[in-house]
């Protein structure tokens, strides 16, 4: 359990692990689309909404490319020579090191090209619902009994 | 809950779906009347909370390497360990299945969507986005009458939540 806790948080271990300036430009990038459809109509805002879903993480890019080197280097491995297999081993120990801490050779490059983190996509979507007035029916502490302030909640979540 | 956007869901068995969902309506109803630092530290929980695709990665790392020590001074037949791996994260990259997947899910993990969800909920709860619709309604007012100029958010725009 120590040593868990002492690795990176989950949704924030490839932010931290990308340079300062860079992370900073995604934001931007993430903030001026809000600020654009800052007073759009409702119909813009689920446009986008609906191209957020559909948008790959940086999970989803590394998933693709890893096996792809992998079955290449296993492929080569098994029949040309087996110093190949070097490769395929390097891939797994990045794609671990990934995992638990957040870093491995093509985040810099995914990074640069602006491959978000699923972390940053659900920011933009949370505060474009926020502009399309979905938390709007959320009732305040004293309102309301806390079920029903939880079911408004989760009700402006999913809308 | 919808999110059908969300490949992992689409592959979950309904039951679990269930159970996963009821998790969270129940964190919430926990954690909605905690003071401040309680919800500030449960939202720091969820930001380490390992979510699907992390245990996948450390999952297929450690398979792989074992198949290609295996395959590499054991038996060559045992790279198709590793050439299966691939496959099958491949697979969940492309279409969000993966063999291994019920079992994370019976064991509650769940996606980085679903943590979100549970994130996004509670600061509603809290009260980030009390205010938006009067802000809108003021700066929608504001740019009519020339104020200020429109589609510049003031500093503490509730609609930039900031990353904490």
């Amino acid at each position: 359990m120590a040593l868990i806790d002492r690795l990176p948080p989950t949704a924030r271990r490839v932010e931290l692990h990308t340079d300062t300036a860079l992370n900073r430009s995604i934001q931007e990038r993430s903030d001026a689309e809000v600020v654009r459809l800052e007073g759009a109509s409702a119909d813009q805002i689920t446009r986008r909404l609906r191209q957020l879903d559909e948008e790959w993480d940086i999970e989803r890019w590394l998933q693709t490319n890893a096996p792809i080197l992998v079955l290449l280097g296993v492929t080569l491995g098994a029949t040309v020579h087996r110093r190949f297999l070097l490769l395929p081993a390097a891939v797994f120990s990045f794609f671990a090191q990934h995992a638990l801490q957040g870093w491995c050779p093509p985040i810099p490059v995914f990074r640069r090209l602006g491959v978000r983190t699923q972390r940053e996509i659900e920011r933009e979507r949370y505060a474009l619902k926020a502009l399309r007035g979905d938390f709007d029916a959320v009732p305040r502490k004293e309102a309301a009994p806390v079920s029903e302030r939880v079911r408004e909640a989760l009700r402006a979540v999913d809308r | 809950m919808e999110q059908r956007s969300d490949r992992i869901r689409r592959h979950t068995a309904r039951e679990v779906l269930r159970r996963i969902d009821d998790s969270t309506t129940a964190n919430l109803a926990h954690w909605a009347d905690q003071p401040p630092q309680e919800i500030q530290q449960r939202l720091q929980a969820l930001d380490r909370e390992w979510d699907t695709d992390r245990v996948l990665e450390v999952e297929a790392a450690s398979m792989g390497l074992l198949g290609l020590a295996l395959g590499a001074f054991y038996r060559p037949r045992f790279l198709a360990l590793p050439a299966f791996v691939a496959a099958a994260v491949l697979t969940h990259a492309l279409t969000g299945r993966y063999p291994l997947m019920p079992i994370f899910r019976r064991l509650g993990l769940r996606t980085a969507k679903e943590i979100a969800r549970e994130r996004y909920a509670l600061k509603a709860l809290r009260g980030d986005f009390a205010g938006m619709a009067r802000s809108s309604e003021a700066a929608a007012t504001a740019s009519a009458i020339g104020r200020t100029e429109p589609g510049r958010p003031e500093p503490d725009d509730p609609a930039r939540p900031e990353l904490h």
